[in-house]
């Protein structure tokens, strides 16, 4: 059987064993790294040597050395690169202006070829080979248990065991404890009150009713009888207002949790995990949690409490009938251990349909206009209809499970009272035992019976929560975030002054966007950002906001490594304004001040006024109290833009990101933000990502990024005098313009 | 070191695809067994070819795209093969040789057993390589949709794990795997 991919053989500093006859090629051998694939994609176990001079790739094939690639001098290469593929990766050495196949391997061998790869660049470039480097903590496998990692960098879900479901829920109960034993106390009461009825009910019946004698006795067995009933109504109260109490609570501060959780997570999360499956977490799995307290303490404890006490008054009773009473035990237990195996999987697939349904009509709403303008309706119908259906048959499966499940476990027990009757008639017929004793069995026996049925009940919940809770804790325990600094660095005022040195980063941490990035940008620099779409714009910039960090390199805010500033201070001073304004459901003052919510009226008036956007909220009726619908409906795009700018100046920030702020909008709108933005830009660093050229003229450098490397940089003249990528991109574009007039 | 690197010259605009056929090309191993393309009409051959398919799960038989790496590291297509079977046998061979490089993945042919521990699913899987075992998150990320009743399975370190045909599996097999992977 092959060996799991989570166990990838370690590294050599030495030739493997048996390699001997290589030995003249590879003396100064510097390390060697198991290779799992030959170059036509069948299994083997080869070992990539590395020398100063030389690589190779050879196996063991019976008793002798076989080389599979190679040997590839250094000095006839320039470059190498790792190349991935579907499902493989290529180790490749650029030899004579084209790239050539050294080593191929499986996805598990990635992260140890990648290391290699930069010190084969190293070799190649003549800078000095890092040992250390490629023995490092791997990122990816476990170094204790040697399992893979769920993700890069997180805890091991094996060494790090939290317990199951169940045990991290009770966490969760900590704060609660006193309500809960108080619940606990109340329900034991509970059920020796639930005792005292059919004891009464046999005296009443044994020694006042079948003798006629005792009618004095007769007031105190009925006041008994209600003191029992008034007593159990009280703890019910209890009880009920006690669970509602801890179950809200809980879920509100779960819910709380959850929410804190997500807006702590990377944007690459966000990346993974679609926003309709994240709100049907936040807002239905949640929940699930309401109930845990009632369900574990009623649904549970106290149904096992009455089993235990009534079960044992039965035994104490009469032993014989008591036996009879257990017969649909077994067959009780065997079907809910069958209902159990068959309605686990239906939960998940019912939480599968209602997040699908949910993500289809979110989906559906966000892009209505663009719906109507292509006449899709009749598709978008169809393809509800398919999710609304998918949640039908999901829901009818499991709702049938339980209703086929309920009715045949009544019928099990109605079965155990029959046989009850007959056995304990006979008793009483036979005079073994008092028709008083018999009614007083036939109280208790509904009472045992009941708590019986609701624990295989409970099993239906158990199986929901456990589908819920594992997604619930899947959120919280993620570990899906930046590394914050132990000590974050903070600066007091901030220039501006960004570099980003030697940067590469993708997201994919193989196939890099940005290749080896070198800028800087002055403190109150106008800088453009131009290029084609995927180039990797965005990307440069979402590493000066910290979405993300490079695999290689770093960025630089004033000096500091944006890994080791405080987030506040990075938050705080750097802004950003999107090609897509989002605003919420909120006052226009409200999205202006949102990112610093204390502002006085008058600092958002100025903000607005500096962002051109003014003039046009004070003509509308409520002006900065103007309530906005779902992400400003009702604003044009142009108007939507200028309150984002307005927002971001709020803040007075020293670095502004526009990430094609005026992309979206018509050209008299982007006229009246250009204006605005000529206004706010001074005295800031700019950064500004756009398409329109034209928009970058007065910029103090613009930057083309081509294919992840910075191609040219220049003035908007001195680009287009060198006639580069930048000209072309301004000819295409004048051309178009002249093209848009005629 | 010696140096030969290509220049790219555009072969047609880049907003039109070109059409290859097999009359206008040549397929050739170099010494290092990468593929070189010659275009009758291009100045220059293309070195260093590779080959990838742009519907590989509904027409894996057509729509080749060939493509080969610049001087300056980008990657560029050379041009489309529209039906692979429309070429001569030995350029056939050539391009499945440098798809089948391009693509790397197991076949799941029946499945063994499936596992939950804390969070992970613990696979053991029969594919046309033998028995084999891998793990990967409980997450919907890690279940690809593949064709109509197909899914990809990817381990933790994104090793692929493909089932061709969901249907095709045994019940017991896909109520197993159904009851994991749902969505």
């Amino acid at each position: 059987m092959n060996a799991p991919a989570s166990s990838p053989s370690p590294l050599l500093r030495q030739l493997p064993a048996g390699f001997d006859a290589l030995h003249c090629e590879f003396e100064d051998v510097l390390f060697c790294l198991p290779v799992d694939l030959t170059l036509n994609g069948e299994t083997t176990s080869a070992w990539l040597m590395v020398s100063e001079t030389t690589c190779a790739v050879a196996a063991m094939q019976a008793d002798a050395v076989m080389v599979q690639s190679g040997p590839f001098h250094l000095d006839h290469a320039d470059k190498a690169r790792l190349l991935q593929t579907v499902g493989s990766a290529f180790l490749q050495l650029r030899i004579d202006g084209v790239y050539v196949n050294v080593a191929r391997f499986s996805n598990g061998l990635r992260e140890m070829h990648g290391r290699g790869v930069t010190q084969i660049k190293r070799l190649l470039a003549g800078d000095a080979f890092q040992d250390e480097a490629l023995t490092s903590k791997s990122e990816t496998i476990c170094s204790d248990c040697g399992m893979a990692l769920p993700a890069a960098k997180a805890p091991c879900p094996r060494c790090t065991r939290k317990g199951g479901i169940f045990t991290r829920t009770l966490g969760l109960m900590r704060p609660y404890w006193s309500s809960i034993l108080m619940l606990l106390g109340a329900m034991i009461v509970g059920v020796a009150l639930d005792l005292v009825p059919p004891i009464l009910t046999r005296y009443l019946v044994d020694d006042v009713i079948t003798p006629k004698a005792n009618l004095h006795w007769l007031p105190w067995i009925l006041g008994g009888l209600v003191a029992a009933a008034l007593f159990s109504t009280a703890l019910n109260v209890l009880i009920g207002r006690t669970t509602s109490f801890v179950g809200t609570r809980i879920t509100k501060e779960l819910r709380e949790r959850v929410q804190t959780k997500l807006l702590g997570l990377s944007v690459d999360y966000y990346n993974r995990n679609s926003a309709g499956s994240l709100m049907s977490r936040v807002m239905g799995d949640v929940e699930y949690f309401q109930s845990f307290v009632s369900q574990v303490a009623q649904g549970f404890l106290l149904n096992v409490l009455l089993v235990l006490g009534i079960g044992t008054t039965l035994f104490v009773m009469n032993w014989k009938l008591a036996l009879w009473v257990m017969v649909p035990i077994p067959f009780v237990l065997l079907g809910t251990m069958i209902y159990w195996k068959v309605v686990y999987p239906r939960y998940y697939r019912v939480w599968d349909s209602q997040s699908k349904m949910s993500q289809s009509l979110h989906g559906l709403l966000q892009g209505i206009r663009l719906v109507k303008a292509f006449g899709q309706e009749e598709r978008e119908q169809e393809r509800f209809a398919k999710s609304a259906a998918y949640v039908q048959a999901s829901k009818r499966s499991l709702e049938m499970s339980a209703a086929t499940f309920n009715p045949m476990m009544g019928f099990v027990f109605g079965l155990g009272g029959l046989i009850v009757w007959n056995a304990g008639g006979r008793d009483v017929l036979d005079g073994h035992i008092t028709l008083g004793t018999l009614m007083a069995y036939f109280g208790l026996l509904g009472r045992f019976y009941s708590p019986v049925q609701s624990l295989s009940n409970f099993s239906s919940w158990v199986t929901g929560f456990i589908a819920a809770g594992q997604r619930v804790f899947e959120v919280l325990e993620s570990n899906n975030q930046l590394e914050q600094p132990e000590q974050p660095k903070t600066i007091k005022r901030m220039q501006g002054r960004i570099e980003l040195r030697n940067v590469t980063f993708g997201y994919d941490p193989y196939a890099p966007i940005l290749k080896n990035v070198n800028l800087t940008i002055e403190p109150g620099q106008f800088v453009g950002i131009v290029g084609k779409s995927g180039s990797g714009k965005s990307t440069l910039v979402n590493l000066v906001c910290r979405f993300y960090d490079p695999q290689e390199g770093q960025v630089l805010i004033d000096g500091v490594n944006v890994r080791d500033l405080a987030e506040n201070d990075l938050r705080k001073d750097v802004a950003l304004v999107l090609q897509e304004p989002f605003l919420f459901r909120a006052t226009i003052a409200e999205n202006i001040a949102y990112g610093r919510p204390e502002a006085d009226p008058i600092s958002i008036v100025h903000a607005a006024r500096a962002a051109s956007a003014h003039d046009f909220i004070a003509k509308k009726v409520a002006a900065y109290d103007t309530r906005l619908g779902e992400n400003g409906a009702g604003l044009s795009g142009g108007e939507k833009q200028r309150l984002s700018i307005a927002r971001a100046l709020l803040t007075d920030p020293r670095v502004l990101i526009l990430d094609e702020a005026t992309s979206s909008v018509d050209t008299e709108s982007e006229q009246q933000i250009q204006e605005a933005l000529a206004h706010v830009c001074k005295g800031r660093t700019t950064i500004a990502i756009a398409h329109r050229l034209s928009t970058l003229k007065n910029a103090d450098v613009i930057y083309v990024v081509d294919d992840g490397r910075i191609a040219e940089h220049g003035t908007h003249d001195a680009l287009v005098e060198s006639n580069g990528i930048y000209a072309k991109l301004v000819k295409i574009q004048t051309e178009l313009s002249r093209l848009e007039a005629a | 070191m010696k140096s030969n690197i290509i220049p790219f010259h555009a072969p047609t605009s880049s907003v039109t695809v070109r059409r290859l056929h097999a009359d206008t090309i040549t397929l050739t191993r170099d010494s290092h067994a990468m593929l070189t393309c010659t275009i009758s009409g291009d100045a220059l051959p293309y070195r260093g070819v590779c080959a990838l398919l742009l519907f590989p799960i509904s027409r894996p038989d057509e729509w080749v795209s060939l493509r080969f790496t610049d001087a300056t590291d980008k990657d560029r297509e050379i041009g489309i093969i529209e039906d692979l079977r429309a070429f001569p046998e030995d350029t056939q061979q050539l391009i499945r040789e440098s798809l089948a490089r391009h693509y790397h993945e197991q076949k799941i042919v029946s499945i063994v057993s499936i596992q939950q521990r804390y969070g992970q699913l613990f696979f053991k899987v029969r594919t046309q390589r033998g028995e084999e075992e891998f793990v990967t998150p409980w997450r919907q990320d890690r279940a690809e949709d593949w064709g109509t009743s197909g899914r990809v399975l990817l381990d933790a370190l994104n090793n692929r794990y493909l089932i061709p045909d969901m249907n095709a599996l045994k019940p017991r097999e896909l109520r197993l795997l159904r009851t994991y992977i749902y969505w």
